[in-house]
């Protein structure tokens, strides 16, 4: 998978499983540095100290050395001062002097015992009293003791000096090498000479003359006194799952030739070689060796050291090692210990994270809930998270702009419900305001048009008429032109009425406003067609608010109107009925109502718009221009008339008067009757 | 009835028409009936008779209706003058009262509309005569 891939498929993760994979990433990392380090600086100090440990011991493998050494040159020292061995050399008799020093040899654990006389010729042999006469004067020890300068130290003795000692000292000295991988590669196949602690001091007369020289001499190759007794001392012989702990060998060159180290068959592992890293540093360099070294069979922590003769050359080793295994154990289980305490912490931690992650996690899933539920609008939906947290505040904030979105959201409602209302209302006055505009322009010009068209034809309409009636008076009763003549004028008659309707109609003069009593109005107009009325059994109610104010009125105008609304009433019942005129304030108190409803036929849907038209009339006698008068005259006024009606129940025609005057000024010329 | 004795009427009206149809319904022995079809035509006629009552149309083209009656009336104070007129507005009629017109018809009108006003008229300067007063205000 590529890399955007891998952060993709991170991307997608529900955000529990990203924040638990975060953390452990995070203390996966911290773990494992902690761990490195950790192991790094426990191994540093535990193979450190293993180190310094054998540092010193390898220090108190050289004092056990030392004391060897020590021990030899005081045996020689003790034995220099032997009076049977001065009057044996002062006299040149030496019969009984090699079985005493053999004696001393033995008791001391020592290889070699040997007196040589004044010139370095052998007289005393202890270990092989018959070889006797040989000149080592040119031995560095014997030299310097007849210098007269006691000498000890450690020496690569040769197999011919060690014959001359025993047979079997130099096959003791005899090493067969045993192949060992890690050495250095030698050309030789065997070691022939020996390794030895030696000492001489020269034998001097009470006078301090020089007499000879006694030296003794400790062969170490397969002599194991010295390393068991480092292992003793130092190591106090510590076993570890049935290895020895500690372990010691001394090395001639690069060979074993006395140790305690076994090989894997449990014996001695003497003829093997030291490695090629060791025998480069210490022999070639002369330094000392500190470190992990493999050691036969395991791994030791090792220290070697060169060990050098009098002369100052590196003739072999000392070394000491310690089992590597209980450190590495000691360390593996610190390490263990460690790793396991890590590992439970770890899964604590990822415990603490799942729980962590699923009190972070679980309100950001209610609110992820609580946010579908409202985009699917939901706008009571609350989310039910306290804390002060930030994510409780996330959820007060969120409950919050939720209220305001219901709240703005009703509010936006409502007022949508408000415009659509406002603008029906607006609609609703635009239209009765243009219909009003109509009207009025409509009457305007029929106004003018009125006035001349009855000018115009009351003139031939005079000649008509007062011809007719002349003709009429002079035509007799049983005439057969009488009835023709009489139709005429009837109709001329007619003409006439029209004529006077129109004129009526333009007769809109300027209101002579009073300050007048709307009711006493329509009692006056109530008085005069009362009458009438109850002839064609039809009866007028009156129901009038008395406290109405009293409104500037042309009280003449006004009644013409309520006359005209009553006549019409009274027409719309031929049958009988009943007229009721109500008086009252507007609902918003700015005008007063008057209102005629009657019981009567009602007017057809189609008829309410025409209803003010002049000369819309449905009766065969009208001229259809009442209605247009009085609209004219309440429009004059300020005012309106207003028609509901429904065929067979009746009509309501509600006049309405503002209180103040608002009047629109006539166009009209003045006319008179 | 001698000419002298009778009352001698003069119809002005721009439409002859109107001015034969008025003499018709007025005529009879008692009145002397002219008709003039003009102001300045019944101008003319007054001076050469004097005319106890004239109808005189409101409106007519040249002289108007208004001007004749305030000539007629500056002349001779004591002529009758009805005023007829097929479109009345409040302002002539009432400036045409002022000036001292008799009455007002507004055409059309009948036969007996226009002899009642003629007699009332002739009745009225009778009564201003034997009052001997001067020409009503």
């Amino acid at each position: 998978m590529s890399n955007r891939g891998i952060v993709r498929r991170f991307h997608d993760m529900p955000l529990r499983f990203k924040l638990i994979l975060s953390f452990l990433v995070v203390i996966a990392i911290g773990g494992i540095v902690s761990l490195f380090i950790g192991t790094r600086l426990e191994h540093a100090t535990i193979i450190s100290q293993a180190e310094a440990k054998v540092r010193h011991d390898l220090a108190s493998a050289w004092m056990v050395y030392h004391e060897k050494s020590n021990s030899i040159r005081d045996i020689i020292w003790l034995s220099a001062h032997r009076k049977f061995l001065r009057a044996a050399l002062q006299s040149g008799r030496y019969e009984g002097v090699a079985a005493e020093l053999e004696v001393t040899r033995r008791q001391f654990g020592l290889d070699i015992l040997t007196v040589a006389d004044g010139r370095g010729r052998v007289v005393v042999r202890a270990r092989r009293p018959d070889v006797t006469g040989d000149d080592e004067s040119g031995d560095p020890f014997v030299s310097r003791a007849l210098e007269g300068r006691p000498t000890s130290g450690t020496v690569i003795v040769s197999r011919a000096e060690l014959l001359k000692e025993g047979p079997d000292l130099a096959e003791q000295a005899y090493f067969k090498f045993i192949p060992t991988p890690k050495a250095v590669e030698r050309s030789e196949d065997h070691e022939e000479n020996g390794m030895m602690l030696k000492s001489a001091s020269p034998v001097e007369d009470e006078n301090g003359a020089l007499l000879g020289v006694i030296y003794a001499g400790l062969l170490f190759n397969r002599n194991y006194e010295l390393v068991d007794q480092v292992k003793d001392i130092v190591f106090k012989g510590e076993k570890y799952k049935g290895h020895d702990i500690g372990t010691a060998t001394l090395f001639q060159h690069d060979l074993r030739i006395s140790t305690n180290v076994l090989d894997d068959k449990g014996n001695r592992a003497v003829g093997t070689r030291v490695s090629r890293e060791v025998n480069e540093a210490v022999l070639g360099r002369g330094a000392s060796y500190v470190g992990r070294a493999f050691v036969v069979t395991a791994w030791y922590i090792t220290a070697y050291e060169p060990i050098r003769d009098i002369e100052g050359r590196i003739i072999g080793m000392l070394y000491v090692g310690m089992l590597e295994k209980p450190y590495i154990d000691l360390r593996n289980r610190v390490m263990a210990t460690f790793a396991g305490l890590a590992g439970l912490c770890t899964l604590f931690l990822l415990g603490l994270l799942a729980f962590v992650a699923r009190q972070i996690t679980r309100p950001l899933a209610v609110m992820v809930e609580a946010a579908d539920r409202i985009a699917r609008g939901d706008l009571s939906h609350r989310i039910g998270i306290g804390g002060r947290d930030e994510i409780g505040q996330l959820a007060q904030a969120f409950n919050r702009m939720t209220e305001d979105l219901h709240s703005a959201r009703d509010d936006l409602t409502q007022w949508g419900r408000t415009l659509e209302r406002r603008v029906e209302e607006r609609t609703h006055q635009l239209r009765e305001a243009q219909d009003q505009l109509i009207q009025s322009e409509k009457l305007a010009s029929l106004g003018k048009m009125a006035a001349g068209v009855a000018h115009e034809i009351n003139n031939p309409l005079t000649s008509i008429m007062l011809n007719t009636h002349l003709l009429l008076e002079e035509t007799g009763d049983g005439s057969e032109a009488r009835e023709p003549l009489t139709l005429v004028a009837e109709e001329a008659a007619r003409c006439a009425q029209i004529v006077s309707g129109l004129l009526n109609f333009a007769r809109q003069t300027p209101a002579t406003t009073v300050r007048a009593d709307v009711n006493e109005i329509i009692e006056r107009t109530v008085q005069l067609h009362e009458k009438q009325a109850s002839v064609r059994n039809i009866r007028i109610e009156r129901d009038l608010d008395r406290s109405l104010p009293a409104i500037n009125l042309d009280k003449n105008k006004i009644q013409q109107v309520f006359s005209n609304l009553t006549i019409n009433a009274c027409e719309a019942m031929p049958d009988g009925g009943s007229l009721r005129i109500t008086s009252r304030l507007s609902r918003d108190g700015t005008g007063i109502e008057i209102v005629f409803t009657d019981t009567g036929v009602g007017i057809p849907r189609d008829n309410i718009p025409k209803l003010f038209d002049p000369f819309f009339t449905t009766k065969s006698l009208g001229t259809g221009l009442g209605l247009a008068v009085s609209y004219g005259i309440v429009r004059q006024r300020g005012g309106t008339i207003e028609v509901r009606s429904e065929v067979g129940r009746g009509s309501t025609f509600t006049v309405r008067i503002p209180l103040e005057e608002t009047g629109e000024e006539p166009e009209r010329e003045e006319v008179s009757s | 009835m001698t000419d002298s004795a009778k009352k001698k009427i003069l119809v002005v009206d721009d439409e002859i028409t109107v001015c034969k149809s008025i003499r018709k319904a007025l005529v009879c022995d008692a009145y002397d009936i002219d008709i003039a079809v003009s102001g300045e035509e019944a101008l003319r006629m007054e001076e050469k008779k004097k005319y106890d009552v004239m109808v005189v149309d409101l409106m007519m083209p040249g002289l108007s209706g208004l001007d004749l009656l305030k000539s007629l009336k500056t002349r001779r104070p004591s002529a009758q003058v009805i005023m007829v007129t097929g479109y009345p507005t409040m302002k002539n009629t009432l400036q045409a009262m002022h000036i001292g017109a008799f009455d007002f018809l507004p055409k059309p009108f009948l036969p007996a509309d226009i002899r009642n006003l003629v007699t009332r008229a002739l009745a009225a300067l009778e009564e201003d005569e034997e009052g001997g007063s001067g020409p009503p205000g």
